[in-house]
């Protein structure tokens, strides 16, 4: 077994796994943050987003030994009792999203690209969302969203379209 | 009995329908009068603009989808629960000589193993009920399962399925839908021929309608097989009680259809079968028919455990349906100005291994082989049969995709043909209010042209009228 100690959404968190367990089975099935979902297993998907050391990252391709001492933000890390997270509010006001289980994914790529770049232009949201397939939705509707978003933080009012 | 002056006046269905209400008078008991029931006959608000279009609309379930609250049946685990995987047989066709599972079976954490010989009842299918839980005896495809293992991980699951030892006498696909098409082949499913469906729609005279014809276009059109993908991949936990009951969770889009399949398979009653539907991560006619819902199920029968099954993305692509390709011969004869005068089409379903959903889509692709036109002379005839490949079955327009690609590229044939401009030659053959479709149904709500002109205008289409 591996001793994995990580900060996971603010709390810092010890536990001991089997040596091949990924950091999506360890939030999943160790810690129940079942909002990062396995789609593929292979990293092709982008359905298991979850940003580390502030970068996104496809967790079924990290080991969970590879992210001992390190942060860790989940979907269930954005919200608070009080008030949705901005891009949360924005993909629900959108209709950003159908069957859903690609969501989680989405936001965390997106989020992790407006902490780097708070006005991103309409083709670095693409580039960020690349990761991160949907079958339902034809993602216009996300980067909406996103846009949305990167407007109302900046209060950009020149910000282009689509 | 004022009501009775009310509705004398109405017609024969009404009538009878007043006569009963006269029994039912009988047989209440005499302590109110029966409200007046709404007998007036209701007219269709068709083609009447409502408020919703154009509206923004959101989902009622939206903010959990954001939150990453919303339970899949990958989200939830029930205490005790084993994990199953399915070992796929990896070659097309093949007898099943011998199925090997000691070596699995002693691996430690495994706890049972299945194979097809102990399915009750190893057929099911929407239609023709051609396709096995397991394959026990006969492998028709490569994503064919043949044993599944349950143990107290998924990873060592999926090590005792390398472990099953499955010895195959090969025989020789056919994966080529034309060569099955020929009566000589010999049947997949013998002594089933490999044609499992047939359609013709025949309207007028195409040979006059040939005859009259300027011009004649003949091109072969083909499409190819698509898998779904849905980003949720297929899945199903069962748990037997000890009264004989089963309680399936499944991803199916389709439980009532999936709870009849079921109680087929395992040889029980329908009450015996409770089936619940979890969030479905995307369908698109992919999650219609069972998958691993009897391997649980019987998974769980033997281990007294409840047992969950997720297939792997590579089970997704071989294993679940897949859309049909097509294989679209189709003639038309029109005169020097573009208007059809005639159209002979033939098309091919490429079925794969099993039956599934064809039939539907074998019906659609040929009802709407002819596209959104008028045309006087008709002959579509359409087949489906069997190969050694995935299976296909439902997705997305069941046939409408496949036959749209081949009617309109043979539009811009033509139009390229006769310098007439791709737009000009569809308002010219284009189906009005009134028209009738090749089955022989009159339309209403036709709005085929504006659609096309607004459109056109829209994106600023060269040939568009203003």
């Amino acid at each position: 077994m591996a001793k994995v100690t990580i900060t996971v959404n603010g709390e810092a968190r010890t536990v001991s796994v089997p040596p091949e367990t990924t950091l999506l089975k360890l939030l999943r099935e160790h810690l129940n943050l079942t909002g990062a979902k396995l789609g593929c297993d292979v990293g092709d998907c982008g359905a298991c987003t979850v940003i580390v050391n502030g970068k996104s990252v496809n967790s079924c391709l990290m080991l969970a030994s590879q992210v001992d001492g390190f942060d860790v933000l989940t979907i269930e890390g954005l919200a608070t009792t009080d008030q949705l997270h901005p891009l949360q509010t924005a993909f629900e006001e959108k209709g950003s999203l159908q069957c859903g289980f690609c969501g989680p994914g989405v936001i965390m790529s997106a989020k992790a690209l407006l902490d780097e770049e708070p006005d991103p232009s309409v083709e670095r949201i693409r580039d960020a969302l690349a990761g991160n397939l949907c079958r339902c939705t034809g993602y216009s509707k996300m980067i909406e969203a996103v846009q949305a978003v990167a407007n109302s933080v900046n209060s950009h009012p020149s910000v282009k379209s689509a | 009995m004022e009501k009775k002056t009310v509705v004398a006046e109405k017609s024969a269905p009404a009538q009878a329908l007043l006569e009963s209400v006269e029994l039912e008078l009988l047989r209440a008991p005499a302590l109110a009068p029966l409200s007046p029931l709404p007998l007036e006959v209701l007219v269709p608000e068709a083609r009447q603009q409502t408020p919703a279009v154009g509206q923004r609309a959101t989902r009622p379930d939206g903010r959990l989808h954001g939150l990453g609250q919303t339970k899949f049946i990958d989200d939830f685990y029930l205490p005790g629960m084993l994990f199953a995987k399915i070992k796929r047989a990896g070659v097309a066709s093949a007898r099943i000589v011998s199925i090997d599972t000691k070596e699995a079976e002693a691996m430690p954490g495994v706890v049972a193993v299945l194979t097809g010989a102990e399915i009750p009842c190893n057929s099911f299918g929407p239609s023709l009920k051609d396709q096995p839980v397991l394959a026990d005896t006969r492998v028709f495809h490569a994503g064919d399962g043949v044993a599944a293992v349950a143990a107290v991980t998924e990873q060592i699951a999926a090590e005792a399925i390398e472990k099953i030892k499955v010895e195959y006498e090969m025989l020789t696909p056919v994966l080529d839908p034309l060569e099955s098409l020929k009566l000589e082949t010999p049947g997949l499913h013998a002594p089933n021929p490999n044609i499992y469906g047939h359609k013709v729609i025949k309207k007028g005279d195409i040979a006059k309608g040939f005859a009259e014809s300027d011009h004649i276009f003949e091109r072969t059109f083909r499409t190819q097989m698509v898998e779904h993908v849905p980003l949720e991949p297929h899945a199903s936990v069962a748990t037997w009680d000890a009264n004989g009951r089963v309680t399936i969770y499944s991803t199916l889009g389709r439980i009532t259809l999936g709870r009849s399949d079921v109680a087929r398979t395992l040889g029980i009653p329908m009450s015996r079968v409770r089936m619940i539907s979890t969030i479905v991560g995307g369908n698109f006619g992919g999650k219609n028919e069972i998958t691993t819902e009897p391997v649980v199920a019987l998974l769980s029968k033997k281990t007294g455990r409840p047992v969950k099954c997720l297939f792997t993305r590579p089970d997704e692509f071989i294993s679940s349906t897949t859309r049909h390709p097509l294989i679209m011969d189709y003639k038309t004869g029109v005169s020097k100005e573009g208007k059809i005068l005639a159209r002979q089409i033939r098309l091919v379903l490429d079925g794969g291994a099993y039956c599934s959903w064809s039939e539907t889509t074998l019906g659609k692709a040929c009802i709407l082989s002819a596209g959104p036109y008028n045309i006087e002379n008709l002959y579509a005839e359409a087949f489906v049969v069997y190969t050694n490949k995935t299976m296909t079955g439902a997705m997305r327009g069941f046939g409408a995709p496949q036959v749209c690609f081949a009617y309109e590229s043979q539009m811009d044939d033509i139009a390229t043909a006769l310098k007439i401009d791709p737009m000009e030659i569809r308002l010219l053959n284009a189906f009005t209010n009134g028209s009738l479709s090749p089955t022989g149904q009159t339309l209403h709500s036709v709005v085929v042209k504006e659609t096309l002109i607004q459109a056109a205008q829209r994106f600023g289409w060269n040939g568009a009228p203003s």
